[in-house]
C-alpha cells in the first residue's frame, strides 16, 4: 500500500495544485470546468483542458489577474446532464463566475439556470450557436465562431479558391444528430446565394462505420465536400472520403479535425485536407511560447509537454485568454469583488484582442457573443496546419438571421 | 427488541394486510415521510436540487420500470425512450396551452399508447429477444425525435420548459419543484406497494414465473403482459414529463438516449427486482455514486494525497463504482433492496438467530 501510495504521489505532476503563488493575497477569482473526461468528448477535452489549466498557471505565476489569483476547478461530468448540474450548483455555491461545460448536452441543460443564476458560460465551439445573441443569452459567450460562421466560412473559401462556386456540386457529409445538422439551413441559403448544389448525406451516429454513405457521395460526383461530425468519425470521414476517390483539397471539415485523426488516417495520405481554425496551432505564438518557458519547462503544466501546440490544447487557451482579459477588463472598469455580472460587463467590453496571435482580432458587444465570427481556413501539410489566408469573416448577414430566429425561438419557448 | 412483534394483536383482516402491520415500519415510515416534507427547510438548495430532486425522480422512473422489469418479469432495455415521448409530449402539450395538470396525463397517455405498441412484441417474444425489440423501440423513438424539428424544436433540438404551475402553485422555486417530484414519487410508492397486494398483481408474478403456467391456472397472458407496458409506459411518460419540467427544465434528445436506459435498468437490478426500497437505494447508488466518488477523489487529489493526471482521476471513480457494483452483487445477488431486508429480518427475531419459520 505504501509502495503503491509512493508510486500515485511521484506519477503525476501537478493535477490541481495550480495556487502555487504564494505572494498573492488577494481574493481569488473562481472559474468552474466541468467536462466529459470520460465519455463522449474525451477525443478534445484532456487537451483543451490541459490548455486551460497551463493558461491559468501561466496567469498565476505572473501575479494574477491585477493581483487576484486565479482558481480553476476540474471535474469529470461523463457528459450526464444530471451530473452537470451538480458540478454547477456546487460551483455556483463555492462562488465561481465563470463556467465552461465543454459539452453541448450539459450546456444546454445549463442555460436557463445561468441567465438565472447570473453566471458567465462560455460555450465555445459546443452548445447553441443562436447564445451569440447577446441580448437574448446575455450570460451565454460563444466565445468563438459559431458552426454557422464556420459552415459560411468554408463555402467563402470553396468559393474563392476553387475558381467560383457557381454550378459547382457541394456535398454535406454529416453526422446524423442535431450537431449534424446544424449548419443546413446555413448551407441552403449560400447555395441560393451562390448558385451551387447542395445535397446532405447523413451517417448513423458515432460514425465508426460510414462506408454506405460514401459511396452515395462518390455516385454524386461533388467537386467539394465538407465533412461535420467529431471524435473518432472525423478520421473515418476522410479516410473513406479518399478512398472514394474525393481529393484531399476537395475535403472541407468543422473546426474538429486534429492532428490525432491525420494520424489515423496516415500523415501524408491526409495531405490537403483543409478545415476551419477558430485559433493558430503550433508553438510559434508568444503566449504559447510564454507557457513552454514558464509553466511546462518548469515542470508546472498540467499534462504531457507533446500536447502543448496541438489544435485542441490551443483552442483550451485562447478560451481562457479571452476570460481572463474580460476579468482584467471587469476589474478595471468595476473593481474587486469580481460577480458574474462584472464579468459579463468586462467580456462585453472587450476589443480588438487577438491573445498576442493567437486568435483573431475578436471584439464582443452586448449584442454580439460570438466575437464577430473569425476564422480562417487551413490544410494539413502533412506535418501540421499550415494556414491558408488570413483570419476573416464571412457571410455574417445569413449566419445572424440564423442566431436570431433560434434566439426568438428561445425567447418564445420560455414563456 | 427492534421490531417489537409482542402486544400487536390484529383483530381484523384489515389491520393484519395493511401495508406495514409492524409499528417499527411504521414509525420509520412516518419518520422519512416527515424529513422528506421538511427536506426543503432542512436542506440548503444546493443538496435539494442536486442530490434530492433527481434521486426523487429517478426513483419514481426505477419504480415505473421495476413495475415491468421485477413484477411482470418483461425486460426492458428503451425506457429512456418512455421517458423522452412523456417529457416531449408534456412540453408540446404545455406549449399549446393545455394546463400542466392535464399534460402530464396526456405525457402518460402517449407513453403508454407507443410503449404498449412496442410491448405488443412482448406477446410474441422473451428473455433476450424482448431486449432486443425495446432496444429498437429505444433507437426508433431516439431517431425520430432528432429527425422531426417539430418534436425536437429545431436546429437547437432544445425545447425550454414552459413557465407553469401544478395545482394553483407556480413551478418556479426549487421547493415547489421539489414537492412535485415527491407527490409523484410518494404516488408511484404506494401505487406499486399495493399493486403487489392485489389480484393484478399476483398475476403479473404468475405471468414472471412461467407464463404457460399461468395461463393454465387461468391467467389470460396476453392481457396481463399488455396490461404490464401500459401501466408501466404509462407511469414512465409522467416520470419523464416531471423530469422535464422539474429537474431538466429544458428538454434535449440526449437527456433520453440509451445509456440512460441502461442505466435505468441498472438502477432497478442493483436495486433489487421488484423492490419497492430497492428502486430508491438502487436509483440513489446508481445517480449519485459517481457524483460522490468523483467529489471524494478530487477531495484527495486537492488535499495532494493522489496526485495524477487529470484523465486518470477521472476514471477512478469509474473503477470504483463498477467494483462496489459487482461487490454488491456478489454480497447479494437480489440487490440492495434484499440486503435491508436481511437486516430488518435479522433485526426482527433478535437476539434469536431464527424466526422459526
Amino acid at each position: 500500500m505504501k509502495h503503491l501510495f509512493k508510486r500515485l504521489t511521484l506519477a503525476g505532476t501537478l493535477g490541481f495544485a495550480l495556487a502555487a503563488t504564494p505572494a498573492i493575497a488577494k481574493d481569488p477569482i473562481k472559474f468552474a470546468t466541468p467536462m466529459d473526461f470520460t465519455a463522449v468528448y474525451t477525443f478534445l477535452t484532456n487537451e483543451y483542458s490541459e490548455g486551460q489549466r497551463d493558461y491559468i498557471t501561466l496567469i498565476n505565476e505572473n501575479g494574477g489577474i491585477d493581483g487576484h489569483p486565479v482558481e480553476l476547478s476540474v471535474s469529470d461530468t461523463g457528459n450526464q446532464p444530471q451530473r452537470g448540474i451538480e458540478a454547477y450548483n456546487r460551483a455556483k455555491r463555492d462562488g465561481a463566475i465563470l463556467v465552461d461545460f465543454l459539452s453541448t448536452p450539459v450546456a444546454r441543460a445549463m442555460v436557463n439556470r445561468v441567465l438565472e443564476d447570473e453566471i458567465v458560460m462560455i460555450m465555445a465551439l459546443h452548445g447553441r450557436g443562436d447564445a451569440s445573441d447577446g441580448d437574448t443569452f446575455p450570460y451565454v459567450f460563444p466565445l468563438m465562431a459559431t458552426y454557422w460562421s464556420q459552415a459560411a466560412l468554408l463555402v467563402d473559401h470553396m468559393n474563392e479558391s476553387g475558381g467560383g462556386l457557381k454550378g459547382k456540386k457541394l456535398a454535406h457529409v454529416f453526422i446524423d444528430s442535431p450537431f449534424g445538422r446544424e449548419p443546413i439551413p446555413v448551407l441552403e441559403e449560400l447555395s441560393k446565394r451562390l448558385d451551387f448544389t447542395l445535397k446532405t448525406f447523413p451517417y448513423a451516429s458515432p460514425g465508426n462505420e460510414q462506408s454506405s454513405t460514401w459511396s452515395e457521395v462518390r455516385r454524386y460526383r461533388p467537386d467539394f465536400v465538407i465533412i461535420w461530425g467529431a471524435g473518432g468519425g472525423q478520421a473515418v470521414s476522410v479516410r473513406d472520403a479518399i478512398r472514394n476517390g474525393i481529393k484531399p483539397e476537395q475535403i472541407h471539415s468543422v473546426v474538429w479535425l486534429a492532428e490525432a485523426d491525420m494520424d489515423t488516417v496516415g500523415r501524408d495520405v491526409a495531405k490537403g485536407v483543409r478545415k476551419f481554425q477558430a485559433a493558430a496551432s503550433g508553438t510559434d505564438t508568444p503566449v504559447i511560447q510564454a507557457i513552454m518557458d514558464k509553466v511546462v519547462n518548469a515542470g508546472k503544466g498540467a499534462g504531457p509537454k507533446e500536447n502543448v501546440g496541438r489544435t485542441y490544447y490551443n483552442i483550451g487557451v485562447a478560451t481562457m485568454a479571452i476570460a481572463v482579459e474580460g476579468a482584467r477588463l471587469a476589474l478595471a472598469e468595476y473593481g474587486a469583488p469580481l460577480n458574474g455580472e462584472k464579468l459579463r460587463k468586462g467580456l462585453e467590453s472587450l476589443k480588438d484582442f487577438d491573445a498576442q496571435g493567437l486568435i483573431p482580432t475578436v471584439s464582443f458587444s452586448n449584442e454580439d457573443h460570438q466575437g464577430g465570427g473569425f476564422g480562417r481556413v487551413a490544410h494539413w501539410d502533412g506535418e501540421q496546419w499550415a494556414p491558408l489566408g488570413d483570419w476573416h469573416t464571412s457571410f455574417q448577414d445569413v449566419v445572424w438571421e440564423e442566431i436570431r430566429k433560434g434566439a426568438k425561438g428561445y425567447r418564445e419557448s420560455g414563456q | 427488541m427492534f421490531y417489537r412483534l409482542s402486544g400487536l394483536y390484529h383483530t381484523r383482516y384489515a389491520s393484519a394486510r395493511q401495508l406495514w402491520p409492524i409499528t417499527a415500519d411504521r414509525w420509520q415510515v412516518g419518520v422519512l415521510l416527515v424529513l422528506a416534507v421538511a427536506a426543503p427547510f432542512l436542506f440548503s438548495s444546493f443538496y435539494l436540487t442536486s442530490y434530492l430532486l433527481p434521486w426523487l425522480i429517478f426513483s419514481a422512473a426505477a419504480l415505473s420500470l421495476t413495475l415491468l422489469m421485477g413484477i411482470a418479469g418483461q425486460l426492458h432495455f428503451g425506457f429512456a425512450a418512455v421517458m423522452a415521448i412523456g417529457a416531449y409530449t408534456s412540453i408540446h402539450l404545455t406549449r399549446a396551452g393545455v394546463p400542466f395538470e392535464l399534460s402530464l396525463v396526456g405525457a402518460g397517455l402517449m407513453a403508454a399508447l407507443i410503449g404498449s405498441v412496442f410491448g405488443a412484441a412482448a406477446l410474441r417474444v422473451k428473455g433476450l429477444y424482448l431486449v432486443m425489440a425495446t432496444l429498437a423501440m429505444q433507437y426508433l423513438v431516439d431517431w425520430t425525435i432528432i429527425n422531426v424539428p417539430a418534436i425536437s424544436g429545431g436546429a437547437q433540438a432544445t425545447l425550454q420548459a414552459p413557465a407553469t404551475q401544478f395545482l394553483f402553485m407556480p413551478l418556479k422555486s426549487d421547493a415547489a419543484r421539489y414537492y412535485v417530484a415527491l407527490l409523484w414519487a410518494l404516488f408511484l410508492t404506494l401505487l406499486i406497494l399495493n399493486i403487489k397486494r392485489t389480484s393484478v398483481g399476483r398475476a403479473l408474478v404468475a405471468v414472471r414465473d412461467k407464463d404457460y403456467a399461468a395461463a393454465v391456472i387461468g391467467v389470460n397472458v396476453v392481457h396481463f403482459k399488455l396490461v404490464a407496458f401500459f401501466t408501466s409506459s404509462f407511469l414512465g411518460g409522467v416520470t419523464g414529463a416531471v423530469l422535464a419540467f422539474c429537474y431538466y427544465q429544458a428538454v434535449t434528445p440526449e437527456q433520453f438516449t440509451f445509456n440512460v436506459s441502461v442505466q435505468l435498468v441498472a438502477m432497478v437490478l442493483v436495486g433489487g427486482l421488484g423492490s419497492v426500497i430497492g428502486a430508491y437505494m438502487g436509483a440513489g447508488f446508481v445517480l449519485l455514486a459517481p457524483i460522490m466518488l468523483t467529489n471524494f477523489v478530487v477531495y484527495l487529489n486537492q488535499l495532494g494525497w493522489l496526485s495524477v493526471s487529470t484523465n486518470l482521476l477521472s476514471h477512478i471513480p469509474l473503477m470504483i463504482y463498477g467494483l462496489l457494483i459487482i461487490g454488491f452483487l456478489l454480497l447479494e445477488p437480489l440487490g440492495l433492496g434484499k440486503i435491508y431486508d436481511n437486516i430488518r429480518k435479522y433485526l426482527l427475531v433478535w437476539p434469536f438467530r431464527h424466526s422459526g419459520l
